[in-house]
């Protein structure tokens, strides 16, 4: 059980860091945050990521869950798609490096309509197999090491990545793992803040490199009520992705007719 | 519980080995704060506004920032629209200034501690920067300020600000005066101290043209719990209050008096403000208390003055209203804060009041927009206004909950209602859980000015007892609201001395027994319409703090707010009606074994303390009659530490709870109480939260979700029939917590344990309901319960690598759901909305949305099982029906079989819509095969067209997002469906006739398929066969992941179809719209 050889190496890890903490700084973190995960060469490795399960939209709402994140080039950018279906329905949203794009099946349409540029920046951070705080020196971010900061009961170490566009991703990593259990994500759409909490939980190993498997997102300082939840069943890598995937569709998806 | 037997062995094999440790386990806050809270608001009422700050950006939008006098930093991006609380992990939440750095808008300053220094005020911690627009922020020093009532940064260096610090009210400091930081705020210098240990900074302004010509206000002010002063003891009383110049940034300064600056009023002075016209530096306003108090106005900078307005509403309670607030643009037009907002376009001429419905009184501050001077922002005891006409008619704010509860009662209504009364704001009753939303229209004001205690009559519930200041307490007709006067009257050349905040008490033994206290504990049993005195005076009745007309220093001000030496609090023993406990605010606890008869005065048996200290909370306890309980309050003698005591044999000796040197508790404690079922288990109320013990005051733990600021715990109040905690906060409302029955199972033994499940309430099936209606961005909603069954397990450390499960078993053992497990350290809840699975049904052209949602599982007895790595845990869950519910079980099971039913037949519709698009895919594959003119081509389209056909008399197939109207089996199914699942009653006979209907209409296609089949697919297969091409073959259909939910907020909403940034777009900022109570 590989979370139990973790947990016992935990005290270890944690002895070790006490020692040195007033010398950590934020390329440390960083670094033990890639550590954490499976390190450089692993990640890189990963050319694509699929995962399945299910989501759960505020008011008990389950789709079956689909995301397929793929490297657009050597460097951290990636493409997205996700997939969520219900009674035979599918909702899509997709980055494909440029733009993003979705299509609502639930009342009868099946084009796909372009995102505004906020919302399609937006997928295209979520896209990051790495995530934003290992994608930081690619995308030419700033991290800030802030401190430590109760999360539920946990005395968690908080980065700050900023954007050159001014979106920040705070960052909360467990002090024993130095995994991401938290990231409020302050963006501006359409003019206006808005702030994302998700919560990541249930990491498992994927070749090689830790990804969380439950993830649950919603308004910064929701209520569990409100917010939307993922729970992975699998995640593969490197899954051959098919070409056009992330494309948006000139023409309406297969009928229902 | 029944742990499995691997998870048993481990526990088993953990205890073993931590023997040792286990005896000197105890709950931490991480172990307590993940039962969760809720805030119900209200922001109906809202609260004392001490701040403002905003600015206009290069969008258009005005950012604003909102100091509450007790309930943080609120930020709102949108002109007051929203706002978001940003101060909420601070350890203060008293609020005095706030400052934008013009030169970066990214730099906000904030000085905590409200200088608006009324009896009630809460204290801060110092000055703290935010170099991220409020996200996050950092103390920069002055710690012992301990309030703070201006801040100005000089417009051309960020770094150089001014922090102008009133400082201690309740005791001496060097602590006080002028601050200045060059680096911003890395160090300060303090520029300009007072004459003595009691005079610090009021005001601070600097030339609008000269950054380093400054003029400050200084004020010479004390309170004692019994008296205060703003200037002297008294009119002609020295004062060291005065008004400062200096033209060198503050290296040295000049006295500004009637000898110095002709036309300034002659000394001794009180509170003074100061401030220039930001549009034209010789223009400078001053207000200064005095014998004759009075706006003073110089048009040469400061060198002569003209004593001008000196109207009611000018001069009227100087030590609370001061400030002064011109016109960025208009050099004449200025408003003065006073108990109405007034204004003057005369250069302070004359004043009129600002608009003619004007708030609701006791301004403390206001933003005028320098780009557009008509918008106005401003704050009052009743929160925020905003006009956009400059001031002439108002908008009230209703999105800011930081309404300043001094108590809270509930009743027994199902959902329970919420009684409480506020620091001016009267009393008022709201629901603790309503459909759509806790929206500030389910908050009823019932009484007027500042209210106190509030209870529902225990003997009928259509009557209130409700309470304002000075012991005025009311007998409210919930219907009529008439309001009967029954406060206790004086005797012949007598005088009652009720506190501020007057205690009433109802008998724990006796429904129609009411207690209040004066200098006398008076007790009725009537209503109010008879009161017996039960003793004598039970204070020190010492003359010295009797003596509130000379209150106020150079303006007197006697509001019943400084009355002393009167009884502070009530409380009769639960197990002995004989015994009466009371704690007066001068120092005394008294009790009575004989109902009154004789009382003993147990004090000086309290250990390590000194005389006359606010006794602020006595308890007797629940379990045992020599038991009680007292928190007492030194913070007006300038000690903020918590004294909690305990006695267990009538008062005879005092045991120490909480003391300075307990490290796990932070501030003056206001209340502590005993949980109704465990005594070992103590909840505390302090300036700075909620503090609770499960080892009987042994050790204590800070109640702190991440959602609950470190705000002031005034009052708790237990629902027991549902095992809440609802808890009175001075500055943020009323908090909720739901069941807080597992804080009984963590003990020692349980937080040893990686984890384990714990019992809660019994699980209702609560009826699912919808209310309220959008009330659009700008108001509050408070929070629902959660909206299903709560499961609550406890683990001791944070899951974070590996999964952690949560299952549903019923009673089979058959799996009923996976739930998505909460993974925090200490304890965790997970809400199971008992739905099933949803139907399986044929997809079509759009949703059909009852369908999204399963049936709710029958009532019964279920298996919770966690699964954490190789441990498994589990835990027996039984779920009744909705207390409320007039149905019947046997209702309830046909409401469930009759959507079963429709399940069921949900399902034959999906196997023969997928076996009809077999033959329509198949049909259509093999003719596009087949050239054009081939007669087997012509069978093939002929029958994919007869099958679909078929297809459409099941569902709606029409595309394009239009309301086609078109409805077909699936789609009257899911009505009759709706219909079933809209209540949990049993289903109406023509309900049931029309899934009769349904289904013998299903069963004609059905019929129509098999038809088809044997016939037109058989002959087609036939000729396929004889081509040598694949027949058509018809499989079960795919599984098509059922999904669930539903009527849910999402589809409700029309959220359905976007994902969680089109979620957050459409969320309120604040408050939870749940549409299940």
């Amino acid at each position: 059980m590989r979370w139990r050889s973790i947990a016992a190496l935990g005290p270890i890890l944690l002895c070790s860091f006490v020692a040195a903490a007033h010398a950590q700084t934020a390329e440390d973190f960083v670094a033990q945050n890639l550590t954490a995960r499976g390190g450089a060469d692993k990640l890189a490795a990963i050319r694509s990521y699929v995962t399945k399960g299910e989501m759960r939209l505020p008011g008990d709402f389950k789709l079956a869950y689909t995301e397929t994140k793929s490297r657009l080039d050597s460097g951290a950018a990636c493409a997205v798609r996700i997939d969520a279906a219900i009674q035979g329905l599918t909702v899509v949203q997709a980055y494909d490096g440029k733009s993003g794009w979705r299509i609502n099946p639930f009342e009868g349409r099946k084009d796909a309509e372009l995102m505004g540029a906020d919302e399609a920046r937006a997928l295209g951070d979520e896209a990051l197999i790495d995530g934003e705080l290992l994608s930081a020196t690619a995308k030419g971010s700033k991290v800030e090491y802030l401190g430590r900061e109760d999360i539920d009961g946990t005395q968690a170490y908080k980065l700050r990545v900023s954007q050159t566009d001014g979106t920040m991703f705070t960052y909360y990593l467990d002090p024993d793992v130095y995994l991401e259990i938290r990231v409020i994500e302050d963006r501006t759409i359409r003019g206006a803040e808005q702030e994302t909490q998700t919560d990541f939980g249930d990491y498992e190993k994927v070749a090689g490199v830790y990804f969380p498997f439950s993830i649950a997102s919603g308004p910064k300082n929701s209520a569990d009520s409100d917010k939307q939840v993922i729970t992975i069943a699998s995640g593969e890598a490197n899954v051959a992705v098919p070409p056009g995937l992330f494309a948006m569709p000139a023409a309406p998806v297969a009928s229902t007719k | 519980m029944r742990n499995l037997l691997v998870s048993t062995l481990i526990v088993s094999a953990l205890c073993l080995g931590a023997a040792t440790a286990m005896a000197q386990t105890a709950a931490d806050s991480s172990a307590v704060s993940g039962l969760g809270i809720r805030n119900i608001g209200s922001a109906a009422m809202s609260g004392r506004i001490a701040a403002i700050a905003g600015r206009q950006e290069k969008d258009g939008k005005v950012t604003l920032f909102i100091g509450a006098a007790s309930g943080g930093v609120w930020k709102s991006q949108n002109g007051g629209t929203s706002f978001k609380p940003v101060f909420d992990r601070e350890p203060v939440q008293s609020i005095g200034a706030i400052a934008l750095d013009p030169t970066n808008p990214k730099v906000v300053w904030v000085g905590t501690g409200e200088s608006w220094t009324r009896n009630s005020v809460s204290i801060g911690d110092g000055v703290y920067k935010s170099t991220d627009g409020g996200e996050s922020w950092t103390n920069m020093g002055l710690p012992n300020s301990e309030r703070i009532t201006r801040i100005v940064v000089d417009p051309k260096d960020g770094n150089t600000v001014y922090a102008c610090v009133p400082g201690k009210l309740w005791s001496d400091s060097a602590d006080r005066g002028l601050y200045k930081t060059t680096d911003g705020g890395e160090t300060w210098s303090l520029i300009l101290k007072g004459g003595n240990l009691s005079t610090g900074c009021s005001s601070v302004a600097l030339n609008p043209h000269d950054h380093s010509e400054v003029m400050a206000g200084m004020w010479d002010f004390r309170r004692k719990g019994w008296s205060f002063r703003s200037g002297g003891d008294g009119p002609t009383a020295a004062s060291w209050s005065g008004l400062f110049h200096s033209t060198d940034g503050g290296q040295s300064w000049t006295a500004m008096t009637s000898q110095t600056s002709k036309g300034l009023p002659t000394t001794p002075w009180g509170r003074v403000e100061v401030v220039y016209a930001p549009s034209n530096p010789d223009r400078v306003y001053a207000f200064i208390e005095n014998v004759r108090s009075a706006l003073y106005v110089s048009n040469d900078g400061g060198l002569t003055w003209e004593e001008r307005d000196r109207s009611r509403n000018m001069v009227w309670r100087p030590f609370y209203f001061s400030r002064l607030v011109v016109d960025p643009t208009n050099p004449d037009r200025l408003f003065k804060m006073n108990l109405t907002l007034i204004a003057s376009e005369d250069g302070g001429k004359s004043f009129t009041q600002a608009g003619g419905d004007n708030g609701h009184g006791d301004w403390h501050d206001v933003w005028i927009n320098p780009e557009n001077p008509k918008q106005v922002i401003g704050g009052d005891d009743g929160g925020l206004w905003l006009s956009y006409d400059g001031g002439v008619k108002w908008w009230r704010g209703g999105n800011l909950p930081i309404s300043q509860f001094y108590h809270v009662s509930i009743d027994d209504k199902d959902p329970y209602q919420v009684y409480g009364g506020l620091q001016d704001n009267s009393v008022w009753v709201g629901d603790s859980a309503y459909p759509g939303g806790i929206s500030n229209s389910r908050w009823e004001n019932l009484l007027g000015g500042d209210g106190f205690f509030a209870f529902p009559d225990p003997t009928d519930p259509n009557f209130v007892y409700g309470e304002s200041q000075g012991g005025y307490i009311a007998r409210v007709n919930r219907k009529t609201l008439e309001q009967r006067d029954i406060q206790p009257k004086a005797n012949y050349r007598e005088k009652l001395r009720f506190n501020w905040n007057t205690p009433i008490a109802l008998s724990p033994t006796d429904k129609g027994t009411l207690y209040i206290g004066a200098q006398f504990l008076f007790r009725s049993r009537d209503h109010g319409v008879n009161w017996e005195r039960i003793s004598p005076d039970l204070t020190t009745n010492d003359p010295e703090m009797q003596k509130q007309e000379q209150s106020g220093g150079i303006t007197v001000d006697n509001s019943a707010a400084e009355t002393h030496t009167t009884i502070y609090s009530i409380s009769e023993s639960p197990k002995n009606h004989g015994v009466i406990w009371v704690g007066t605010d001068d120092g005394n606890v008294q009790v009575t074994r004989d109902a009154g008869k004789t009382w003993a005065n147990t004090a000086a048996n309290i250990p390590g303390l000194p005389k006359g200290n606010w006794i602020s909370w006595v308890e007797a306890s629940r379990f045992d009659p020599a038991t009680a309980y007292v928190t007492v309050d030194r913070h007006n003698f300038g000690d903020m530490a918590p004294y909690v005591y305990r006695t267990r044999n009538y008062g005879a000796t005092w045991e120490k709870l909480i003391a300075p040197d307990t490290q796990s508790v932070r501030g003056y404690a206001h209340v502590v109480k005993e949980d109704p079922k465990s005594p070992n288990i103590l909840y505390v109320g302090t300036e700075f939260g909620l503090y609770v013990s499960l080892d009987g005051g042994a050790n204590w733990a800070e109640f702190a979700p991440n959602n609950f600021p470190h705000v002031a715990v005034r009052d708790l109040a237990f629902q027991t029939r549902d095992d809440d905690l609802v808890i009175a906060t001075h500055g943020r409302g009323i908090w909720i917590v739901d069941d807080i029955s597992p804080l009984r199972a963590l003990h020692s033994q349980t937080l040893a344990q990686d984890a384990t499940l714990i019992p809660g309430r019994p699980a209702q099936q609560r009826i699912e309901s919808n209310g309220g209606w959008s009330d659009g961005d700008a108001a509050y909603a408070g929070q629902n319960p959660a909206s299903g069954a709560t499961i609550t397990y406890y683990q001791k450390a944070r899951q974070v690598i590996g999964r952690l499960k949560l299952d549903v078993l019923d009673a089979k053992g058959n799996l009923v759901t996976t739930l998505p497990a909460s993974n925090r350290k200490g304890l965790n809840r997970v809400v199971w909305s008992m739905h099933e699975d949803p139907p399986q049904t044929p997809s079509g052209a759009t949703l059909v949305f009852n369908a999204t949602r399963g049936p709710r599982v029958m009532p019964g007895t279920y298996t919770i099982r966690l699964t954490k790595g190789a441990n498994v845990y589990t835990m027996p869950f039984t779920i009744g029906l909705d207390r409320r519910a007039t149905f019947t079980i046997a209702d309830r099971k046909a409401q469930y079989d009759a959507a079963k039913r429709v399940t069921g037949l949900f399902g034959r519709m999906s196997m023969l819509s997928g076996k009809i698009r077999d033959v329509r895919e198949g049909a259509e594959a093999d003719a596009a095969k087949l050239p054009e003119g081939d007669a087997l081509r012509h069978e093939l389209e002929t029958l994919a067209g007869d099958a679909d056909g078929l297809r459409k008399q099941i569902v709606a197939t029409t595309e394009g997002g239009a309301i086609t109207g078109e409805e077909r089996l699936r789609e009257h199914m899911d009505f009759v469906y709706g219909a079933i699942m809209s209540v949990e009653d049993k289903p109406t006979p023509y309900q049931v006739a029309r899934i009769n209907a349904l289904e013998r209409e299903l069963k004609d296609v059905e019929d129509q398929f098999a038809e088809l089949e044997k016939g037109e697919l058989a002959a087609v297969n036939s000729h396929l066969k004889e081509k040598g091409l694949e027949q058509i073959a018809l499989t079960d259909p795919p599984a098509e992941f059922a999904g669930g939910g539903g009527p849910a907020r999402a589809v409700a909403s029309g959220l359905i179809g976007l994902f969680l940034r089109d979620i957050n777009a459409a969320q309120p900022e604040a408050g939870d719209r749940d549409e299940r109570d």
